[in-house]
Formats: C-alpha cells, structure tokens, sequence
C-alpha cells in the first residue's frame, strides 16, 4: 500500500535511530533543521506517487505480488521499466533540485534479486527466497531503503583479510545457527538516516581469504548496534540560522550523507543475503554499480535543468539575456545536460532480461553515461557560474538586506543600501535577483553541490572505476577485426 | 460520456498537462472527465503527454470506445473538437 508523504514522516518520528552530529547526539532528527530538508526530499518521493499527473513514473505493478507499488520498490520487468525509471528521476531531480536519495534501495534491490538468483542455483543457498519475502514486505509497507556497499576501505593497498583493522571492512564476527553477526562501517551513505531498512552489499570483488567479507543482508536502519554519525556539507550551519530563507539557496529540499557504523549488529537468517559466496561479491557489486551509474543519467539531468533554468533567470535578471554569448553558453548547458540524459535512455533501452526475470541495464553504456556525469556537471556548473557573476559568493546577508540599521547621511538604512546598489533589471526585485543568485550558489558550491558536483564526481564509483568497466566491456578486439577486414590485413 | 485521462509521468513536458485536463473539463461538459483507475469502465480515454514520446501505459483500462492522444499543444483545440462532436 502507498504511503502518503505525511505518513512516511510519521514512520520515522516511531524509529530509535541513532544519529550523531556535531559531536552530539540528535534526539529528535526528524525535525532538525540541517536533516529535515533531506527528509522532505525522500518525501516527494511519496508525493508525487499519489498524483495522477507523475503516478505513470511513479508507481508500477508488483512482479512479486501484482500489486500497485511505488517504482522506487520496483523490480525492472522490461527495457521500457529502466526507461521509466530514468525519466522518473529526472522528474524528481526536477522537483527537488537535490538528492532525493531513494534509487541507492531501487538498484540494491535488482541487483540482490538477480545475484541471489545465481548464487542460490551454483550453491544450494535459499538466499533468493530470503531476498524475495524481505522484498514484498518493502513493497506492501513502502518503505524506504538505503542500499549501502561504500566500505572505509582503510589501505587501498591491501585486501579487506589484509587490513590493520578488520573493522574497515564490513565482515561476519560470528555465525550463528539462527543467523550471523556483522561488524564494521559504510561511508557516505546517501538518505541513510531516512531510511527505515538497509540493504549491505560487498564493496569489491572478494577473494577466498575474504570469505567473511563477502556479505549482504537486510537490517533495519534502528536495530541494536547500529549508529549514524552525520557528514557536513557545505555552509550547511546557514540552516542553524534564525529566520534563514534567502541565504539557504533551497530551503526545502536537500540531500544527506552519513557514516553508517555497525556494532556488532545481528541479522537473522531470514535476512542474509550473501555469507561467504565470496564468488559472487563482484557480480553483486557489477549489477548494483551498474544500475547506479543508469541512474545518474536521470537524477543528475534533472538538477541539471532547474540549474539552467536558474541561470536563465539570472541573466535575465542582471538585464543580460539577449547577449550572444549568454544565449550560446545556456545552449551549451542544455547540449551537456541532454547528452547526459541521451546515455541515460540508451543504456536503459539496449537492457536485457537476467536469469531471475529481471531487467539490467547495458553496463557498457551504463558506464559511459556515468563517466559524462564525472564531467559534465561541472562544465555545467561553470557555465551557471559564469553567467551568474561574482555576486552570486560577494553578496551581502540576507539579514543585511533585511537592515533597518542606519548607516548613510541621510538616514539610509543597510537594507536601502543593499537594495539600491543590488537592483538590477526592472523584471525582478532585488530579492527575487538575490534568491536566484543563493540558489545557483547552493547547487554549485554549496549544500547541494554534495550532491550535484562531488557526488557526480565519486558516487556509483569514481571516474577510474568506470574506465576499467569501459575496458572490459569495449570489445576493442572485436573493432580491431573491423580495421584488418576494410584495410585488408589477415 | 465517461472519459478517464491518463497522464504520462511528466520528466520534461514542453507543456502544462494539467492545464488541459482542467480546461477540457471547464470546456466540454458533456463528458465526465476524471483521473483514469483500473477496474473502471469508461466510454472513451484520453491520454496525455508532455512530450513526442507520449509514452503513458494505458493498457491496463477498460475503455470501449476510442483512445484520444495529446503530446503537444497545437494538438489541443483539434482533440477538443473532435471530443465535443462525439
């Protein structure tokens, strides 16, 4: 059954997560003004599902139940399936202009569902079973999922058996009859602290001496050992300020990273996904990233086009609009945005069907679509930047616009100061000119550029990472064949 | 006349979806116009896209009659004529 977005807040005020901040502990983490930006994001998820006008993207027929679910919950049933699933985040990048944080649980769950699958036919394990029955309850209840594979990783050097400090790697403490016990941490988990379930998954590809390492499951987010502590984001202390509007950029939506810490957390077998299978670590951790470097082709567009329709207004709004070489560079920003947006579709058209029935994408493709997305954002960003000018990082407080304090010969406050020499075209207010400036600021230097520019950069993997699918997958053989066969070399 | 509306999920509409519906139900009385549900019958369907793709599923509702499509704006007023000689 569909959540509305109210009931989803609600679900969380009832979870005993631990969340840490600051050196502190936050008790009541729904309402913080830092965290609760990034929870309304996720809530537009909820939102836009109940909406007639977004429920073709949003909700899809359960391949596990035949129920209507929100597609955020969805196991991809055909290339057009992926095909939505990119339009839907670009819908909601859209929207939020941020992270929204829930397609990390949606490419958790196609890759576990496909993996478990082999891993079950070559090892006489039940983990599909285990894997589908969590599955429906997610479905029925709509919950939201972080799906977590990012280890610390310690000495990129060494092997997770080979680390100083075991902990640095996810790994079994224990095994039990009734289940396994698991120690260690994530990094930057996105949405982690919104989430009412996680999916694990190994970090890299295991060897036998890994075995313990080779681990997933399903743990939720409040269970007994479990604690996030919260990453800072940039100017993020400018939600801490009284009254803050103007100066957050975007005060209703943002995104959300945390390190993720497990104490010794046990997870009965019903759970467990992977315990040892140290030969399908890399097949899990392929599909996932796959699917993952499919979804910045949609999410990342989605900012994308608010950031150029911002840039649009600020050049509007400083008067200079008409200039050729303002038109030409918003050309360009909608090139790189739709190029992203081009490999994005395609990897997700050229899908095909996995053993388990589902759909994955073209990882080839996935993979260059990702490899833009390390790229273009910030061709992108520097364009926004470019026609935004210096303001946008010189510009007064709001509260300084705000000034009744006199300060000029003739009784000028700081906020007529302020609004004289910040005026600009007549189509806007001086206000209307600094919230555009603020909210280009915030998607490219500050709160929201986690999530736009480094996110871009290192999240679904780092740009090298890519390369090397890029390689495997190139078939540089098969076009070398092609140059002999025309130049007539045998 | 019952007419379900179908909307696509709206990533990049070159137009405002919803406008249409509103204005065809403001324009059109003779047909009910409302939000298509599965296990409902309606008389005729209309299927709104933002874009060229016009990529709404549909399929999945009972409708006897005939299937109008809208995926750009110059198509609106034609759809709504031939709606009101229904």
């Amino acid at each position: 059954m569909l959540m509305t977005k109210e009931q989803y807040i609600e679900s969380l005020r009832k979870m005993k997560t631990r969340v840490y901040m600051f050196g502190e502990q936050v008790e009541n983490w729904v309402d913080h003004p830092i965290i609760r930006p990034s929870i309304d994001c996720v809530g537009m998820t909820y939102e836009l599902a109940s909406d007639p006008e977004y429920a073709d993207l949003m909700t899809a027929k359960s391949s596990l139940t035949g129920e209507t679910i929100n597609r955020f919950t969805h196991l991809h049933q055909s290339s057009e399936d992926l095909i939505k699933k990119v339009k839907m985040l670009r819908l909601l990048g859209q929207k939020t202009a941020s992270c929204f944080q829930r397609c990390v649980g949606m490419d958790a769950f196609n890759a576990v569902f496909s993996t478990t699958y082999e891993m079950d036919k070559k090892h006489g394990t039940k983990y599909h079973e285990n894997f589908k029955n969590f599955l429906k309850m997610v479905q029925e209840k709509d919950y939201v999922v972080d799906g977590a594979m990012t280890d610390p990783k310690g000495d990129r050097g060494l092997a997770p058996s080979a680390q100083r400090d075991a902990d640095l790697f996810m790994h079994i403490v224990e095994r039990r009859e009734d289940g396994i016990v698991v120690r260690g941490a994530k990094a930057h988990q996105t949405g982690t602290i919104n989430s009412h379930w996680h999916i694990i998954m190994p970090t890299q590809a295991m060897r036998e001496a890994d075995a313990d390492y080779a681990v997933s499951f399903a743990t939720p987010t409040d269970a007994e050992g479990i604690y996030m502590i919260y990453g800072r984001q940039s100017c993020d202390t400018r939600k801490l300020e009284d009254g803050a509007d103007v100066d957050l950029g975007n005060a209703k939506f943002g995104g959300q990273e945390a390190l993720v810490v497990f104490d010794n957390v046990f997870i009965p077998n019903e759970y467990v996904f992977m315990a040892g299978e140290y030969d399908f670590a890399n097949m899990m951790v392929e599909r996932f990233a796959g699917y993952h470097r499919q979804s910045y082709g949609g999410c990342k567009v989605g900012v994308g086009d608010v950031l150029i329709g911002a840039a649009a207004l600020a050049a509007e709004y400083n008067g200079a609009q008409k200039a050729s070489h303002i038109k030409d560079k918003l050309i360009e920003m909608i090139h790189l945005n739709e190029t992203l947006y081009c490999c994005g579709i395609a990897c997700s058209a050229e899908g095909q069907e996995t053993e388990a029935g589902n759909y994955q994408i073209d990882l080839l493709l996935a993979n260059v679509c990702k490899q833009n997305v390390t790229r273009f954002p910030y061709d992108i960003t520097r364009l926004a930047e470019d026609i935004a000018g210096g303001l946008m990082v010189t510009m007064p407080a709001e509260s300084d616009f705000n000034s009744d304090l006199k300060v000029g010969r003739n009784g000028e406050t700081v906020g007529e100061i302020c609004n004289k020499y910040f005026a600009a075209a007549p189509s806007c207010t001086t206000e209307e000119r600094m919230r555009i400036l603020r909210f280009i600021e915030n998607m490219c230097l500050g709160s929201s550029a986690v999530g736009y520019r480094t996110e871009s950069l290192h999240g679904a993997g780092s740009p090298q990472a890519q390369r090397i699918m890029i390689a495997r997958q190139g078939n540089l053989e098969g076009k070398k064949a092609l140059a002999k066969n025309i130049a007539g070399i045998k | 006349m019952k007419c379900g509306v179908r909307f696509c999920g709206g990533c990049n509409p070159r137009f405002e979806r919803g406008a249409v519906f509103r204005k065809f139900q403001k324009e059109i009385p003779s047909i009910d116009f409302s939000h298509a549900v599965e296990g409902e019958r309606y008389d005729i369907l209309l299927v709104i896209g933002g874009c060229t793709a016009c990529c709404a599923s549909y399929g999945q509702f009972d409708v006897t009659g005939g299937v109008y499509k809208i995926w750009d704006e110059a198509q609106i007023e034609k759809v709504k004529e031939e709606l009101l000689n229904i």
